[in-house]
């Protein structure tokens, strides 16, 4: 099934034409010639129509000249027939030609050979006199006394027209075709070498190469954009498995000191007599673990967005106040103290109940992890940006590289001798920052740790 | 008091049982949603011990159906290993009366047990409170006995309000970061102790010293000692 997937892909991407491309070529190019056909058709019925307009309005014209009033007395068929012999005197070559029937039928004037025409405009044939057949336009018009002059104009153009209108529309047809398969079939190959690129590399990453990326340096435009945004989830994505890994083996271990601890109590438990203190002790190792599962559960909840928002306006000033004067007798019971320095009263859009997890969280820590007489400064400062709230001890503080350490799941401070959390604090507390979109720092305090949390206005 | 406790885990409900029964209470058990809609259907009960996870009905379901059964249902107590608080307050919402995530302590069980049964119909909150001589003064955030006035910060306050309010009852700690800190989690350190002595040195300079500390478990203000 893996070896399967593995061959097509692999042979897919061997494939100068990866499958379907071809047949979508053809589909382009076919529906591309035929919209050109289309157009062809549409403008040939244009210029046919707009020629055929042109020799009407040429009949009408010379008909109109040829009948025109001769000293404000109408025209009789005398006068026309002196007017067409009068023409064939002066020019033999023409395009146009007149013919005056009598009314019986009987030809009168004019030279062309053809029956009598209805009134009106109608196509005619006649043969000229290299007996060759012609194609022309006729407009006959009813003298009042009853004879019918006739002008011919030859339609040659528009034959002309209709004549070469076959090969147009083949040359038309083939050409578009040819253009739209040769177009599509450039635009799919050029698509396909780029998809390759992603896909080589997508298919690295199916076969469990993480570090795998699309090389960009033969990508242009969208593609490289693509590439360069796919580029960066996988940076994501490969950060948050291996984070994922770390996390895993670390709570593995986490949970296996106070599980092996309550192990070892269960077993000396038939050995012993005090059974009270040895129950005591195996109650405080459950503790611990449940601990780190509740402080697990709570992380996961935060990170996944899940938490139930009563993000709401909130008085951090208000709020620091409150929690410094839970804390402070903590703080006190530990050998330490908890001032409150300058609190602006500012106000952010936050979950209470979050914000005052993150800042008891904060001060337990210095509760535990600073020696007795450490004190302890809670300050609140309005910025433009926003609020930042500042815990700054003087204890002995953490080296700049134990800073970054101890915001990842699991890491600790360089003393963890006495007291063990679940070793999730600074994490939560990261966690409940982010949620606010604010950012969590740790600072050098000379002496002792400063935590610089930003909640944004 | 009657109980009815409705778990599927032989060993969790065993367990409650036996608490239950410890404490000088009677308890039936029901190891399924349908069992206990018969049994409370059949019984009077003075509160129920509910599982959210049971094997045919949820015990939301449960929880709705003995609502739509009446006004006069017993108190519930929702027991459950999601801890979430999106689930606490989905329990809370879908009519329990308190919420209580496993893993737990018998002792809290019990406590919380007590306090849902005690709530109803509840008692109205007086503006000022007064167990025996010890009375508090809220505008002031003051307490006062024989004639002598503490002043307490907000927390000592609420706190001192919370126990006055529940006097002779056994309060957790957990109890008291819910309802006086209004905290979801659970802190590390000892907040609700620290805070405890405080008060209890306050008190002392009253010349009182009303709260005992139930081992391991909570606190109970005696009102006999504020006579």
């Amino acid at each position: 099934m893996i070896a399967g997937s593995i061959a097509s892909a692999r042979g897919g991407r061997e494939a100068a034409f990866p499958l379907g491309m071809g047949r979508l070529a053809i589909q382009f190019g076919a529906l591309f010639a035929l919209a050109m056909l289309a157009m062809g058709l549409v403008v040939f019925a244009v210029a046919q129509q707009r020629i055929a307009r042109r020799i009407d309005d040429a009949l009408e014209y010379h008909s109109s000249k040829y009948l025109a009033p001769e000293n404000g007395q109408s025209v009789n068929a005398a006068i026309v027939a002196a007017r067409i012999e009068a023409w064939q005197q002066q020019k033999a070559l023409s395009e146009r030609t007149y013919i005056l029937f009598a009314a019986d039928g009987r030809l009168l004037a004019g030279r062309l050979r053809i029956p009598p025409p209805p009134p009106g405009f109608s196509p005619v044939r006649y043969v000229s006199r290299a007996h060759v057949v012609h194609k022309g336009r006729a407009l006959a018009t009813r003298l009042p006394d009853g004879a019918l002059f006739v002008v011919v104009q030859h339609s040659e153009a528009a034959e002309s027209l209709q004549a070469i209108l076959p090969g147009v529309i083949v040359a038309i047809f083939a050409s578009a075709l040819l253009a739209g398969l040769a177009a599509t079939m450039l635009f799919a190959r050029q698509t396909a070498l780029r998809l390759a690129e992603t896909q080589a590399a997508a298919d690295a990453i199916a076969r469990g190469d993480l570090s795998c990326r699309i090389a960009t340096d033969r990508l242009d435009g969208m593609f490289a954009q693509q590439a360069a945004s796919l580029n960066r989830m996988l940076d994501r994505m490969e950060e948050l498995v291996s984070a994922q890994r770390q996390f895993s083996s670390a709570l593995a271990h986490d949970l296996r000191t106070p599980l092996t601890r309550l192990r070892g109590l269960l077993a000396a438990a038939n050995a012993t007599a005090d059974t009270d203190a040895l129950v005591e002790r195996a109650e405080r190792e459950c503790a611990s673990v449940i601990a780190i599962f509740d402080a697990l559960l709570r992380l996961a909840e935060l990170e996944s967005g899940r938490h139930p928002t009563a993000v709401a306006p909130l008085d951090l000033g208000a709020l620091v106040a409150d929690v410094a004067e839970t804390m402070e007798p903590v703080l006190a019971d530990h050998g330490g103290a908890l001032r409150l320095g300058r609190v602006d009263a500012s106000v952010v859009r936050a979950d209470a109940g979050l914000v005052n997890q993150l800042l008891v969280n904060l001060l337990e820590n210095v509760a535990t992890h600073t020696p007795p007489g450490t004190t302890a400064t809670l300050r609140v400062e309005q910025r433009d940006e926003g609020a930042m709230v500042i815990l700054a001890d003087d204890g002995p503080g953490l080296a700049p590289a134990d800073r970054s350490r101890v915001v990842r799941p699991f890491e600790r401070g360089p003393e963890t001798a006495g007291r063990r959390g679940s070793g999730l604090g600074l994490s939560i507390a990261q966690a409940i920052v982010r949620f606010h979109g604010g950012t969590l720092a740790l600072a050098d305090n000379a002496p002792g740790l400063e935590v610089r949390m930003m909640f944004p206005a | 008091m009657h109980c009815l406790v409705v778990e599927d885990d032989p060993v969790i409900a065993a367990h409650v049982l036996d608490g239950l029964r410890a404490a000088g209470r009677s308890a039936d058990h029901a190891a399924t949603g349908r069992a206990a809609l018969e049994r409370l259907s059949r019984g009077r009960y003075d509160a129920v011990v509910l599982d959210r996870m049971l094997p045919d009905l949820g015990g939301l379901e449960v929880l709705s159906a003995m609502r739509a059964a009446g006004d006069a249902r017993p108190p519930v107590l929702v027991l459950s290993a999601l801890g979430s608080l999106a689930d606490r307050i989905e329990g809370l919402e879908a009519g329990g009366d308190d919420y209580l995530a496993k893993p737990f302590a018998i002792e809290e069980l019990l406590a919380r047990l007590n306090a849902i049964t005690r709530r109803r119909p509840g008692p109205a909150e007086a503006a000022r409170l007064a167990v025996g001589r010890l009375v508090l003064d809220p505008s002031r955030h003051s307490a006062a006995f024989a004639g002598q006035q503490a002043l307490l910060n907000r927390k000592l306050y609420s706190l001192l309000a919370h126990m006055m309010r529940h006097a002779d009852k056994v309060v957790t700690r957990d109890m008291l970061l819910e309802h006086v800190w209004g905290y979801a989690f659970a802190p590390t350190t000892n907040i609700v102790e620290s805070n405890m002595s405080r008060l209890r040195t306050r008190l002392l300079d009253l010349g009182i010293d009303p709260i005992e500390t139930q081992r391991g478990h909570g606190y109970v203000l005696r009102s006999g000692l504020c006579a």
